[in-house]
């Protein structure tokens, strides 16, 4: 091959590498703000001091490999991190977690579940639906006090649910956060599971057997 | 000049591209097809119970709490799951992967007791995916024979498994037979290896690189298991015909089959041979390689050739033994890698020591020592960026041969790294700093800091897995004994260390195939600054 062809064949593949790569960056990535994730609908409720929301997010376990999966016989963790984000702002004000562990038990055909949420830790055996229920729903999670929120200001959940998350660091980590008195929701810089939005939710994602990110309509305190 | 936009076009591939081992990502499978753009609607919200409504939730309080779940029971917190005795292990999936391969990566065995718990079951996914067989694994348990009892079943999807794990393409200052600088020359080449070789878990690979009148050929073949030991046994067979370039533009040259005034003296010389190696785990983090390499080397080069250095004249040492020699060496290399990735790392730490030495007892014709020590960092900033910083030290004691030595473009980002040991560049150090490093193209100490900062713009998980911008910063040195007794006459001060400037910046791309570099370094490489063509202190 001549030195001129060579050096089309060249500039041809220079430009046609990035293009590539531009063409699938489509389909794979995740909003720039917490505030273009898919919204879905929450509840929340106001107990005394605490803001309380209620969710679901069964569809994290609802394909046919995460159904197996559960069946296994081999620990499956479901953990979800809420968010709590003030409207305009990348960078949480407020963190609301929950961790699940299922093991399905062969001989005796029932899942073993444990549930970790603030101030709480529980067992229970449980049959498929009610697996879905208990690790797939938050249900009155205390999301923030009134006090860490501006009133007047909208606010939202932005919310990451991890199946079998890679890091067990990750998972010790909200352990070590639902062991925090009630209420106490507030982020500050120093704390493990700080971050801006780019790193919560978009560079942690495809650490995990599957990840599910959502966010919550806006709520006014 | 009418080229000038072509090769700015160009230049963007001209950096050295390689691509790095491939990444393992071991996460679980992507689905084949992604998500369609009407997906179902999202699940409504159990309804709250506790606390005051809020305006605008989806519904108001209603509903009882989760009723159909079984009376608490008493278990550790840590330790849910119940025992079983294993009955047997069983593979599926495995079209071309033999079964007792997968198997050796299998740490239980029937008749153990399986905590379900147990962090070795996870590590068995993990290792399995890092054989790079499979593109996933999934464990699970069914049900044995008699109550307590079950079988481990390993769920294998093979992959591809050729990757490409280097690739060179580009252009070089190079020099005609005779010893005329040319303007320009091509090169390439590229490493392909089949990881998985029949199913046999054994990887065979090979490689090539080519350039004008320089040809570099390898084989190797390696078992991650050898013998079915924890020992990664490993054989190469190397053949270069290779060529280097000696002097700055103005050398003097006795040699019947040389114009005696050329540019450049010209060494010409070819490989045969190969090397035999093993090594093992010292830990989840750290293993140890030990090697043999056994070579002939024949070798031309002028029988007398002379260079300036600096103002004075004196004869090129080509590093080589003219005619046929042997090189004989034994190689020892300690690795301790925490990245968390192998090709675009947010965190963790490199460390690769490596000893050679030539066994001149033993007929080689090369005694020498050669000590090398490379150590990288990766921090994570707050903003989402990559901070990368590395060092890198060498030295060598004693007459190493000339492909042995510590190379500028190896060092320089600026100037074409060497391939297969190939170095297709004439050109001695840009000289940012007016030292007499552009005295030097080979040396027998090297030391270089360079920091590198990325910025992530893609992450996606199927073909291509991420893309970031990278721009990086350096400071190298290059020397030999003499430059440091005795320094090139003609520089004074500061311009007797031998420092130089080297900077890099372009895309990171990490792909199912490899890792790739699209850097602009060469094509800046190409515009001479001042010293470089000829050396910066001359008569």
């Amino acid at each position: 091959m001549s030195t001129p062809r060579l050096l089309a064949l060249v500039v041809a593949l220079v430009a046609l590498a990035p293009l590539d790569a531009r063409a699938q960056a489509t389909p794979q990535q995740q909003p720039a703000h917490p505030a273009a994730l898919a919204q879905r609908q929450a509840n929340y409720a106001w107990d005394g001091d605490l803001l309380r929301a209620s969710f679901s997010y069964r569809d994290v376990l609802s394909d046919p490999a995460s159904m197996k999966k559960l069946s296994s016989g081999l620990p499956v963790v479901i953990a979800m991190r809420a968010y709590v984000y003030r409207q305009g702002e990348d960078v949480p004000v407020a963190l609301a977690t929950r961790v699940c562990r299922v093991v399905y038990d062969l001989w005796d055909e029932v899942y073993r579940v444990h549930v970790s949420e603030p101030e709480r830790e529980r067992d229970q055996a449980a049959v498929l639906d009610g697996v879905l229920r208990l690790c797939s729903e938050a249900r009155d999670l205390v999301v923030a006090r009134r006090a860490a929120l501006v009133a007047g200001q909208p606010y939202f959940l932005g919310v990451v649910v991890d199946v079998n998350p890679v890091s067990a660091d990750v998972v010790e980590q909200m352990r070590r956060w639902m062991s925090r008195p009630t209420g106490s929701t507030e982020i500050g810089p120093a704390d493990a599971l700080f971050g801006n939005f780019v790193q919560l939710f978009v560079r942690q994602i495809a650490t995990s057997d599957k990840t599910l990110t959502f966010r919550t309509q806006s709520l006014v305190p | 000049m009418r080229r000038g936009p072509l090769l700015l076009a160009i230049g963007i591939l001209l950096g050295p591209a390689p691509a790095r081992a491939q990444a393992v990502h071991t996460w679980g499978a992507q689905p084949d097809n992604p998500p369609a753009a009407s997906t179902p609607a999202p699940p409504e919200p159990p309804p709250a119970t506790l606390g005051t409504p809020v305006p605008g939730s989806a519904s108001g309080p209603s509903g009882p709490p989760v009723a159909d779940v079984a009376p608490p029971v008493a278990r550790s917190p840590d330790a849910i799951g119940p025992r079983y005795t294993l009955e047997g292990l069983e593979v599926r999936g495995n079209t071309s992967t033999l079964a007792r391969v997968v198997l050796r990566y299998v740490p239980f065995k029937a008749g153990d007791v399986l905590d379900v718990d147990d962090p070795e079951l996870e590590l068995t996914r993990f290792r399995l995916l890092g054989t790079g067989f499979f593109r996933d694994v999934q464990l699970s348990l069914r049900r044995g024979t008699r109550r307590g009892r079950v079988i481990l079943v390993v769920d294998v999807v093979e992959r591809n498994t050729i990757v490409v794990d280097d690739v060179w393409l580009g252009i070089a200052a190079d020099v005609d037979p005779s010893g005329s600088a040319k303007p320009l020359g091509a090169y390439g080449g590229a490493k392909v290896t089949e990881t998985n070789l029949a199913g046999t878990g054994i990887a065979l690979g090979g490689a090539f690189a080519v350039a004008d009148q320089q040809l570099g050929l390898r084989v190797r073949l390696a078992d991650p298991q050898f013998l079915r030991t924890n020992w990664i046994a490993e054989g190469e067979l190397l053949y270069n015909s290779a060529r280097d370039f000696f002097g700055n533009r103005d050398v003097l040259v006795y040699d019947p089959t040389q114009p005696e005034n050329e540019d450049y003296a010209v060494a010409q010389y070819k490989r045969f041979g190969g090397h035999v190696g093993g090594g093992h785990d010292l830990g989840v983090s750290s293993q140890i390689f030990l090697d043999y390499r056994l070579e002939r080397i024949d070798a031309s080069f002028p029988l007398a050739a002379s260079d300036h250095r600096g103002e004075d004249v004196e004869p090129i040492d080509f590093m080589l033994v003219r005619g046929t020699s042997i090189l004989s060496t034994l190689g020892a290399t300690f690795v301790n890698d925490t990245r968390d990735e192998p090709f675009l790392p947010t965190r963790g730490h490199r460390l690769v020591a490596g000893l050679d030495v030539g066994l001149s007892p033993l007929g080689s014709d090369y005694p020498y020592t050669k000590l090398t020590l490379r150590a990288s960092q990766w921090l994570s900033l707050p903003w989402g960026h990559v901070l990368a910083l590395e060092g890198f030290a060498g030295s060598i004691f004693g007459n190493a041969p000339l492909f042995e030595r510590f190379y500028v473009g190896d060092l320089s980002d600026l100037l074409p790294d060497r391939a297969l040991d190939l170095a297709f560049d004439r050109r001695p150090a840009p000289n940012f700093l007016s030292t007499d490093i552009v005295e030097i193209r080979y040396g027998t100490y090297a030391a270089k800091l360079d920091a590198e900062y990325r910025v992530p713009l893609y992450r996606g998980a199927r073909s291509v897995y991420g893309v970031d911008f990278f721009g990086s910063f350096g400071v190298y040195a290059l020397a030999n004994e003499q430059d440091i007794v005795n320094h090139a006459s003609g520089y004074t001060g500061l311009a007797t260390w031998p420092v130089d400037l080297t900077f890099n910046a372009g895309l990171r791309i990490d792909t199912q195939a490899g890792g790739f570099v699209f850097g602009i370094s060469n094509l800046v490489g190409l515009i001479p600054v001042r010293g470089q063509q000829s050396g910066a202190a001359r008569p």
